[in-house]
């Protein structure tokens, strides 16, 4: 096949490819646009896309696609057919392929073209030895497609040499050499010149399939790296670990393919496929926040938590490591203790005369002036105050006249910032883990809440429908504690600057509002302010819900305009300058 | 499939009996009454003529999984040997003896000892079990050997 043959038949392809989706979707017996009107209505309902290029998607919404396993194996089966009207290679063939180079087309077929017989044994379709010039795999005709379960494989089975030099027991032909039963039902084998009983294939197929978790299943002989097609698994095995090996297949696609990821949610059966989001470089940009047709949501680019927009992975992952790490502590330990001038042990002062080397761990008490400091480890007399030595001072502290010594003013610099960059720290965390606290909460809040609708339904005439209001108050402030909490790790790491100034004023306008709201849920039911409160908590639910949305929209726009600047080196950023000392 | 174990067990022997490489033995353990138990064999392997493992054989013992020949045999050097694919217990490591690796179910016995035979003087490096006899070996060659020799003079069969 010439090249300009195969541009063509690529080309071919994508059409057919784009009329095949419309062709599902017409399935579902919904026409284009009442498929719209149906996203609309049930914004959770959709299951082919949760947001096209409408006017009513935010800037924070991004595509992505959720499929269940039938759909996963259509996928796989319109690659394997495209490799198959390629190559003429039959299906089986197509997919020990693609499986060899991690379901990567573009790779498969230039190596393809390159060296069919290089890829074909390493992918265990025919032995290095079987070597006719580009022939596609030495078993089958070249026009199978899935559903012929391969009848040319016994006629074409001695084609592959075996590699086997070693002994194998010289058994009489037809004896299975792995049971040695001397009369087994029916002897089988891949391509290759190896044959064992079908009871033995089974218990070894069964065996890598349930025990490993393996569904690349090569031959039983010992230096045979065969693999064995899908149509040889499904007459060897039973149906049902004949689905268990179509599992594996789906798993090992989605594992290996960047743009899809299994939903992470216990014993859910659902793939994302996210192309957005599958290179590294895309999630500087985006905050990959997709859910799956189960309703569970979840990150697509990381595993810190299921939604934590605004914030990108990498800066979230930053913010939780210096949380989690004893980075704070190495803080603390500057903060609070000084180091010698002379051998730079670390002593902390504490109280008067007592200090503490922690270089060596002694306690101990020395010298009568409170600011007099001898090292335990060198002897270095010096002042706690001014970090001078001790020489310089006479007898009193206070005459202390090396207050200006370039050293004492470097020591205490460095002391003094590092105590501001604590400080700094402990703001954000501390407003991090005061939303953190509250969303865990939320569980409370939405009993109590239950409670006051159902007082709320006895004391008024509202209908349970109607005291719903409650419900969705706490549904929205559970949703924008989420985000506040993100926006502090945010916070932390922009960069000084108008920009910073204009996030943290969004945030302000979010926290105040979400703050009133939960202040409206928090006052007792008196039956004749229901009217007003349903009132004002509807109201303020709808103003909480825009302010996220301005947040979330801003910073999503911020991240893909290139407008936010960190204060640290974050992976996928360049480093323009911005690096403050913290 | 619990018959299958045994039967190859015993087809493995009658290949044994008929023919094996020159210097090896293998033979099932005798029970405390005198029954043979086919699932543990005490085996010899001897050093490679002109290498430093030379005259020494080898005891091991090959332990059989019931659901052997889907599961590899564990091998054992009784005591355990100085090499740096020997596990402190004598258990080897070799990538024919692990399952999730190259294990085949077709794989007989006398390939198996032959393959550890082949370990004994050309260890592999990327994949030590035990630390003394990979230090050594990195490191220091000569008393290595000279380790090596020791031991095969202690392994000399009577």
């Amino acid at each position: 096949m010439s090249d300009e043959e195969y541009m063509s038949d690529d080309y071919e392809y994508f059409d057919n490819d784009e009329d095949d989706m419309d062709v599902t979707q017409g399935d579902d017996g919904t026409s284009h646009s009442e498929d719209e009107a149906m996203d609309d209505a049930y914004p959770f309902n959709d299951d082919i896309k949760v947001s096209a290029s409408k006017g009513k998607r935010k800037s924070y919404d991004i595509d992505y696609e959720c499929l269940d396993t039938a759909e996963l194996q259509a996928t796989i089966k319109r690659e394997a057919d495209h490799i198959t009207s390629i190559f003429g290679v039959d299906f089986d063939t197509a997919v020990s392929l693609l499986r060899h180079l991690g379901w990567n087309k573009e790779r498969l077929i230039e190596k393809y073209m390159d060296s069919p017989n290089a890829v074909n044994s390493a992918a265990g379709i025919e032995s290095p030895s079987a070597a006719s010039p580009r022939s596609p795999g030495p078993i089958r005709s070249l026009t199978l497609s899935a559903h012929n379960p391969a009848p040319a494989r016994r006629s074409s089975r001695r084609l592959g040499l075996s590699p086997t030099t070693t002994s194998a027991p010289q058994l009489p032909s037809n004896t299975c050499p792995i049971c040695c039963d001397d009369e087994p039902e029916q002897m089988k084998g891949l391509s290759c010149d190896h044959t064992f009983c079908g009871n033995c294939w089974a218990y070894y197929i069964t065996g890598k399939l349930r025990d490993e978790g393996e569904s690349v299943i090569r031959c039983m002989a010992s230096d045979c790296s065969l693999v064995a097609p899908e149509t040889f698994i499904k007459e060897a095995v039973s149906p049902e670990n004949y689905e268990r090996y179509k599992e594996l297949v789906v798993r090992d696609y989605v594992t290996r393919s960047a743009s899809l990821k299994f939903c992470p949610a216990p014993s859910c059966v659902y793939a994302v496929s996210c192309s957005s989001a599958a290179s590294k470089s895309a999630l500087t940009t985006i905050v990959p926040t997709v859910t799956c047709q189960a309703g569970h949501a979840f990150c697509f680019g990381c595993s810190i938590e299921s939604d934590h927009r605004p914030v990108i992975c990498a800066v979230a992952k930053l913010w939780l490591k210096k949380c989690q790490d004893d980075s704070e502590t190495a803080n603390w330990i500057k903060s609070n203790t000084k180091e010698c001038t002379k051998c730079q042990s670390t002593i902390e002062k504490n109280g008067g005369c007592k200090y503490v080397c922690l270089a060596n761990a002694v306690f101990h008490t020395l010298i009568s002036l409170p600011s007099h400091m001898t090292c335990k480890k060198c002897k270095h007399e010096f002042c706690w105050v001014c970090m001078g030595p001790w020489v310089d001072h006479g007898t009193a502290w206070y005459s202390c006249n090396r207050y200006d010594d370039k050293a004492g003013v470097d020591a205490r610099d460095a002391q003094s910032r590092s105590r501001a960059s604590l400080e700094r720290y402990l703001h954000y965390y501390n407003r991090w883990a005061n939303h953190e606290q509250s969303a865990k909460l939320t569980v409370d809040l939405y009993a109590k809440t239950e409670k006051k609708m159902e007082e709320m339904q006895i004391t008024s005439d509202l209908t349970w429908i109607e005291v719903q209001f409650a419900k969705k108050a706490v549904d929205e402030v559970s949703r924008c504690r989420m985000t506040l909490k993100w926006t502090y790790a945010m916070a932390y790491y922009l960069a000084k600057g108008n920009q910073k100034e204009l996030f943290e004023d969004n945030q302000r306008d979010l926290e105040k509002a979400v703050e009133d709201l939960s202040e409206l849920l928090e006052t007792a039911i008196e039956p004749e302010n229901i009217p007003t409160l349903r009132q004002k908590m509807t109201d303020k639910t709808v103003y909480v819900q825009k302010r996220n949305e301005i947040l979330l929209e801003d910073t999503a726009k911020g991240f893909s305009e290139g407008r936010w600047h960190w204060n640290v080196e974050v992976e996928g950023f360049d480093n323009d300058g911005d690096l403050e000392s913290y | 499939m619990a018959g299958i174990c045994r039967t190859r067990l015993a087809e493995e022997r009658k290949q044994w009996r008929k023919d094996h490489p020159f210097g090896f033995y293998a033979k099932p353990a005798k029970a405390a009454d005198g029954s043979m138990n086919l699932m543990e064999w005490e085996v010899g392997i001897p050093g490679k003529d002109n290498t430093s493992w030379a005259g020494g054989v080898y005891k091991l013992t090959m332990s059989f999984p019931e659901d052997y020949p889907s599961k590899p045999p564990k091998c054992k050097f009784t005591p355990p040997l100085f090499h740096p694919n020997v596990y402190p217990s004598g258990t080897v490591c070799l990538s024919i003896l692990d399952e999730e690796k190259s294990w085949k179910p077709a794989i007989t016995i006398k390939q198996i000892l032959l393959g550890i035979q082949d370990l004994l003087n050309d260890p592999n490096v990327n994949d030590p079990a035990q630390s003394d006899a990979y230090t050594m070996f990195k490191n220091d060659k000569v008393a290595y050997d000279r380790r090596i020799r020791a031991q095969a003079r202690e392994n000399i069969p009577k």
